[in-house]
This record gives C-alpha cells, sequence and structure tokens, in this order.
C-alpha cells in the first residue's frame, strides 16, 4: 500500500538524530491506526526494516503485527523475530514508546508459554528489562513476567540477579506485588529463605486500600517461610502495613495461622498430626513442599535452642529431646547444621558427645571491615532517600489537611511542634 | 646596650604585646588609609600607601612589683607631644586614676613605644616618668616583621646611671623577661591571634608566629596518632577496634534511618490510610 511504503521510506530516513526520532514518533502514533487495520502485509514490511537502527518503527510495526489472537504454529514463527528484535533494539528509541514495548514483551511471553519452553523466553526477557529500565532502581511492569520465565523455566539463578539490585521506583503498584511475589517463591526455591522472607514481607505490607489475592497467596507462604527460617511466627503485622491487611489477612488463611500455634508448641507428632488432617488445603494451595519443609525444620530449630541451654550433650539425649528416631539420625542433623553454618559444634565420635561452641567470628579480619563500609554506604544512601521522601511526605496537601483537622485533640504522646488548641 | 644587672625579674603579659600592637596598627592604618577603588586620578594605578616613617605609638605600662619581680599586666595608650618630646601628662595623670579604682595594686611600672630600636629622644620620656616610679621599664616592640626571627620582638630596656667618659649617664639596657599568662588570657590572646587578618605589612608579628607553630604541632599529633607498632598482636586489636569503631558508626545509621523511617510511616498512615490509629475522628476521604 503506497501509505505503508511511505511509512517505512519515511522510518528509514528519520532515524538519525533524536530531532528526528522525535518527529518519527509523532508521525508514527499517527499512524498506528492504519498499521492496526493492515495487519496482513505487515509481515513482508518487517523485512525492510532494521530492528536495530530504526527500533522505534519497527517496534510499532510489530506491535500491530502481533496483535490479535494467535495460534501456536504462528507463535512458533513469531518467537525467533520477537527475540531477536528484544535483543537487539536500541533501548533510547524504545523507551520512548513505553506502552507499546511494554505490551510487545507480554505477547512475547505469551507466545513462549504457548509454545510451552518458557527457557528460550528467559534471556530476551532479561536483555528487556535491562533495556527498559531507566537506573537499576527502577521497577518496570515486565520485571513480573521476567521472573514468572525463570520460575517456570526453573532458571533461579538469573532470576536472583536481578534480585539483588534494590527498587526504588515504581511503574504500577500491581507490577510491585507481582514482582515480590515471584521473586520469593524464586528465593524459596534456591532456599535463601531470608530474601524470601523480605519479598514476601513486602507484597504483605505494602499500601492497600483493598485485600488483594497476590497478598493472600504471599501470606500464606510468609507464615511457612517465616516457620522455617525462625522457627517463629507472630500475627501482628507492623504498623506500616495498611489497616485493609491487618484487619483481613489473617481470616483467609486460617489454615496456616493454626499451623502456626501448633508449631509454637514444639511437638514434632502434633505437628505432624495437623498437617496430615489439612493435606487437601495446603495442597490446593501448592504448598504442600513447603509445608514438609516447615516440619523438617522443626528438629533443626529444637537442636538450636539446645544450643542455649547445654555446653555439651550427648547424641542420645539429643534425639530423645528433638524426638528423633535415633543417635544416628542425630548426628546427621546436627552434622548437616554445621555444614550449613547454622550452628557452631564439634561432635566426638568416640564418646558420642557434641560439644557448642561460640560463633568464632572475632570481627579482626580486613573482610570484615570491607563488609561492614559497604554496609554503611548502602545505609548511608538509604538514609538519604529516606530524608527527601520524608520531606516530600510533610508537603503533601493529603497529609496536611488531616493533620490540620486533627489538631482538636490533645494528645500527650505526640506533642510536637505545631501549636494546638488547649481544650477547656 | 649592655645587659641589665639590677637583678630584677620581669614578667609580661601578653595583653601588653596585644595592646601596643594593637595602637600600632591603628594609627598606622588611620595614617595610611587603604587606597579606594576609583582613588585614581588620572587613570595611573592607585599605588599602594607611600611607605613613610612608620609612626611611633607611645603609651603606659601599669602592674605589679613585688620585691625581685616586676610584672607588667596591662596598659594604655599616650599622647606624646612632639614639641616638648614629653607625653600629655595631665592625661596621664587622669587615666592613671582610673585604673586605680579599677585595679587598685597596679602602679605606673614604666612606658612603651614602637620603633627597632632605642633613641635618645627616649631618655626624656624616660627621665620625665622617673617621678612616679624612680626605675621605670621601658616596653620597645618593633612592628617591622621579620620571619627569620622566632622570638618576640619585643625588648624591655632598664635604665641604669652609667659612667661614660667621666659623666654619669642613663643608659638603657637590655633587661630579660619571661611571658607569663594566666589561663584566661591565653584562650582570649589564641583567639585575637586567629581572627586577625593579615593585610599585608600590618598584622602584628606574634599572629605569625604561632600560628605556625601550631599548625606545626597539630601536623606532628597526627604523625604520632599513626600506629607505631607493627607486630601481629598489635594488627588483631587493632583491626578488633577499628571494627568496633566501625560497628557503632554502623548501629548509629541504623538507628537514625529507622526514626526517620517511623516518622515517615506515621505520615504516610495518616495522610493515607482511611481509619487512622490514634482514634481521631476523621471524616473518611
Amino acid at each position: 500500500m503506497g501509505s505503508l511504503e511511505n511509512l517505512v521510506t519515511q522510518i528509514q530516513g528519520l532515524s538519525g538524530s533524536i530531532e528526528d526520532i522525535a518527529h518519527l514518533h509523532n508521525i508514527l502514533r499517527l499512524a498506528d491506526e492504519s498499521l492496526h487495520s493492515e495487519s496482513s502485509a505487515l509481515s513482508a514490511v518487517l523485512d525492510q526494516v532494521d530492528p536495530a537502527k530504526h527500533s522505534l518503527g519497527y517496534l510499532y510495526i510489530l506491535e500491530a503485527f502481533t496483535s490479535g489472537p494467535v495460534s501456536k504454529e504462528q507463535a512458533l514463527t513469531l518467537v525467533p523475530i520477537l527475540a531477536r528484535f528484544i535483543n537487539c533494539c536500541d533501548a533510547q528509541q524504545i523507551r520512548l514508546a513505553h506502552d507499546k514495548f511494554v505490551s510487545v514483551c507480554k505477547r512475547f511471553k505469551d507466545h513462549v508459554l504457548l509454545i510451552e519452553s518458557p527457557l528460550r523466553g528467559v534471556s530476551p526477557m532479561r536483555t528487556a528489562v535491562r533495556k527498559l529500565q531507566t537506573t537499576s532502581e527502577h521497577l518496570t511492569t515486565i520485571h513480573p513476567d521476567f521472573l514468572l520465565l525463570c520460575l517456570l523455566s526453573k532458571s533461579y539463578k538469573i532470576g536472583l540477579s536481578v534480585l539483588e539490585d534494590d527498587i526504588f521506583d515504581v511503574d504500577q503498584p500491581r507490577d510491585l506485588f507481582l514482582y515480590c511475589y515471584y521473586g520469593g517463591m524464586i528465593c524459596i526455591g534456591q532456599k535463601r529463605f531470608r530474601k524470601a522472607l523480605e519479598l514476601l514481607h513486602n507484597v504483605v505490607t505494602a499500601p492497600m486500600n483493598v485485600i488483594n489475592a497476590i497478598a493472600v497467596e504471599a501470606y500464606k507462604k510468609y507464615i511457612l517461610v517465616s516457620l522455617i527460617h525462625y522457627g517463629q511466627f507472630s500475627t501482628s503485622l507492623p504498623k506500616y502495613a495498611s489497616s485493609a491487611a491487618q484487619r483481613n489477612l489473617k481470616n483467609f488463611c486460617q489454615p496456616y495461622i493454626e499451623l502456626a500455634t501448633t508449631y509454637s508448641s514444639g511437638k514434632i507428632a502434633e505437628l505432624e498430626a495437623y498437617v496430615l488432617t489439612n493435606r487437601e488445603k495446603f495442597d490446593n494451595d501448592k504448598n504442600l513442599g513447603l509445608v514438609k519443609q516447615v516440619v523438617s525444620s522443626m528438629y533443626k530449630h529444637n537442636i538450636q535452642r539446645l544450643t542455649q541451654t547445654y555446653l555439651t550433650l550427648s547424641l542420645q539425649d539429643i534425639a530423645n529431646t528433638v524426638q528423633l528416631g535415633s543417635p544416628k539420625e542425630a548426628e546427621m542433623h546436627v552434622l548437616q547444621m554445621i555444614q550449613d553454618g547454622e550452628i557452631f559444634a564439634t561432635i566426638n565420635q568416640k564418646d558420642g558427645m557434641v560439644r557448642f561452641l561460640e560463633d568464632p567470628e572475632q570481627y579482626k579480619t580486613c573482610q570484615m571491615i570491607e563488609h561492614i563500609d559497604s554496609s554503611i554506604q548502602r545505609i548511608m544512601t538509604l538514609s538519604r532517600k529516606l530524608n527527601a521522601m520524608d520531606e516530600q511526605m510533610s508537603f503533601d496537601p493529603l497529609y496536611l489537611t488531616k493533620v490540620g483537622r486533627e489538631r482538636q485533640r490533645f494528645d500527650f504522646d505526640d506533642f510536637d511542634t505545631v501549636p494546638q488548641k488547649f481544650p477547656i | 646596650m649592655a645587659s641589665s644587672s639590677s637583678g630584677l625579674t620581669f614578667k609580661l603579659h601578653p595583653l601588653v604585646i596585644l595592646n601596643i600592637s594593637d595602637h600600632y596598627t591603628r594609627v598606622k592604618s588611620q595614617l595610611h588609609p587603604p587606597p579606594s577603588a576609583h582613588g585614581a586620578t588620572n587613570g595611573v594605578d592607585p599605588s599602594p600607601s607611600p611607605p613613610a616613617d612608620p609612626p611611633r605609638v607611645y603609651g603606659c605600662v601599669i602592674g605589679v612589683q613585688r620585691g625581685r619581680t616586676v610584672e607588667v599586666f596591662n596598659s594604655f595608650e599616650l599622647l606624646y607631644d612632639p614639641a616638648t618630646h614629653s607625653l600629655d601628662r595631665a592625661f596621664l595623670d587622669k587615666k592613671q586614676e582610673l585604673y586605680k579604682k579599677v585595679f587598685p595594686n597596679f602602679y605606673v611600672l614604666g612606658w612603651y613605644s614602637t620603633g627597632s630600636d632605642a633613641e635618645e629622644s627616649d631618655m626624656h620620656i624616660h627621665k620625665a616618668l622617673m617621678d612616679i616610679n624612680e626605675s621605670p621599664v621601658y616596653v620597645l616592640l618593633n612592628p617591622s616583621i621579620n620571619h627569620a626571627q622566632k622570638d618576640l620582638p619585643v625588648t624591655i630596656y632598664e635604665s641604669e646611671l652609667h659612667v661614660i667618659d667621666g659623666i654619669p649617664q642613663l643608659i638603657f639596657v637590655h633587661a630579660s623577661y619571661t611571658i607569663e599568662t594566666v589561663e584566661a588570657e591565653r584562650i582570649s590572646v589564641d583567639h585575637v591571634a586567629h581572627l586577625k587578618p593579615s593585610d599585608g605589612g600590618t598584622a602584628a608579628t606574634q599572629c605569625e608566629i604561632p600560628c605556625e607553630n601550631s599548625l606545626l604541632r597539630q601536623v606532628s599529633s597526627l604523625l604520632r596518632r599513626l600506629p607505631a607498632i607493627e607486630s601481629g598482636k598489635f594488627q588483631d586489636d587493632f583491626l578488633m577496634e577499628y571494627n568496633d569503631t566501625l560497628l557503632i558508626t554502623y548501629l548509629a545509621m541504623l538507628t537514625n534511618c529507622s526514626s526517620t523511617m517511623n516518622e515517615l510511616i506515621d505520615k504516610f498512615n495518616t495522610a493515607y490510610d482511611r481509619h487512622s490509629r490514634r482514634g481521631g475522628r476523621t471524616p473518611f476521604v
């Protein structure tokens, strides 16, 4: 079609400098409708446009091309095209058409899932994430999709590398929920329970006006991971959790809370019985694996509690206290824990005694200095950001109006510099 | 000038030195005001004040004499009448009375002046003062800055009767002195010494020398703080202590962050949460 060829020539001509690209962007926006209506002719056009140099134009055409339902065979042909585009596109240009890029990536993910090989999508998605981010602290809408692909293809390590970044900017709240939820699951898969707890905690305490399903699922996992990692769980949420969460989450997760209370009693038999009775519920939530880990973690926590009471203990006694079958099992558990670095002990095999030791870390080494120094640097950046946010909050009109209205009440425990009216 | 043989010990307070230098600086800057920006008359660069003979200032020193120790505490300024080569006597008496009221113990011990060396005309003034104090002291401050000189450019002269060419004459002789300070004096002098701007050559000389010394002292104290031992045990302890300090800093920063975070959350909850936690009856938004 004439107009299409025109467009192609324009794309090829105007992809040089920044002003040209802005001009091209306007043209493309206007031509978007016509592109969508002619989706059949677009495949030929795609070959004429180079994805690396003319990324913006290619993006628009590609987006129009891939709109609409797609069958499995079509998906097979589309996936390599999309992957190639993502890998070689120009980051500057695509950031101009943010939404289009996001929708293209989402469709890519759908196609990859359709052909049931999520592994093919992991690497291109990672490149896409890095290209769309303005800084490494920015959470884009395609982050959760990337993590989903990682989860489905079990490539946890790549997911972890993206999770290491601290996030300060978020595009949309839903992204944060999904990102932290998937991230938590990846960390559980890698047995990094502390980081999983952090991420799930974020989901549960994120600001929300009404409770959402992601938070409920996250809360269930949160309870389980908290039991595995800390050996205890408290049902009170911190005060920065939204009031919607605080009131309603517990109602949806009743079986898990009871699991936690049974856990705190310290008796393995009871715990196992409880798990058996509620097996179906856990299975429906796909949390059965986690629950089994909870049960096995009980032994670990009991042994850890022993280190605080005894200096030396025989393997037989350990087995009895922790309700393990035999001293051999006890030895296995203790050995495993020493290897994981969870306790410090020595086993004397001759008389079957275990001697519990102190943490040998003397904080004397240069590595420790570097470690602490880097932590201090991190916390300084954090502190600066917090102060900036605090200031911003103080100017927020919503906050100021509410504070103004509350001034009638004279609270003794929040005596601040704002003058208050004394009730006579 | 021979050195004194009277056996008196002289103690000079830094306040006197400061007063003299202050007096001199004031007079000199009043006499030669700094050239203003639009002072050039015919486009020629305004030359700096013509280096005329530096003016001599005069004044009186007062203090206490106990036995063989003469302690010079304070000083005040006097007008010199070049016509009669003498100091304004009436003024001196009035000032002396005033000072007597505040410091009843202080007597006029002598007089001071500025210059590089004692001159013959000074003897007149000296003799004139001899009716107040039978053996006055003459404190001479040399205002020219000599960076090579490490000591204070202050000399104290006494008068002695020497027989020269068969004629008994009064001549000036050097007297050794020590600087004596009270703690309060030291602090204020130190303060003033650091505050005084050095504009060309009018800075009192004692500013420069203590400044340099204090810098050197700081450098040497810093060097002394560096670890001097290199043994293994020292490394261990040193690193442990260093780590402790770092940990404390870290803890302090954590506390700081937590408190900011707490405030931020309170504000956030007040602004955005529908049901405020503190029981305030705010209407729904």
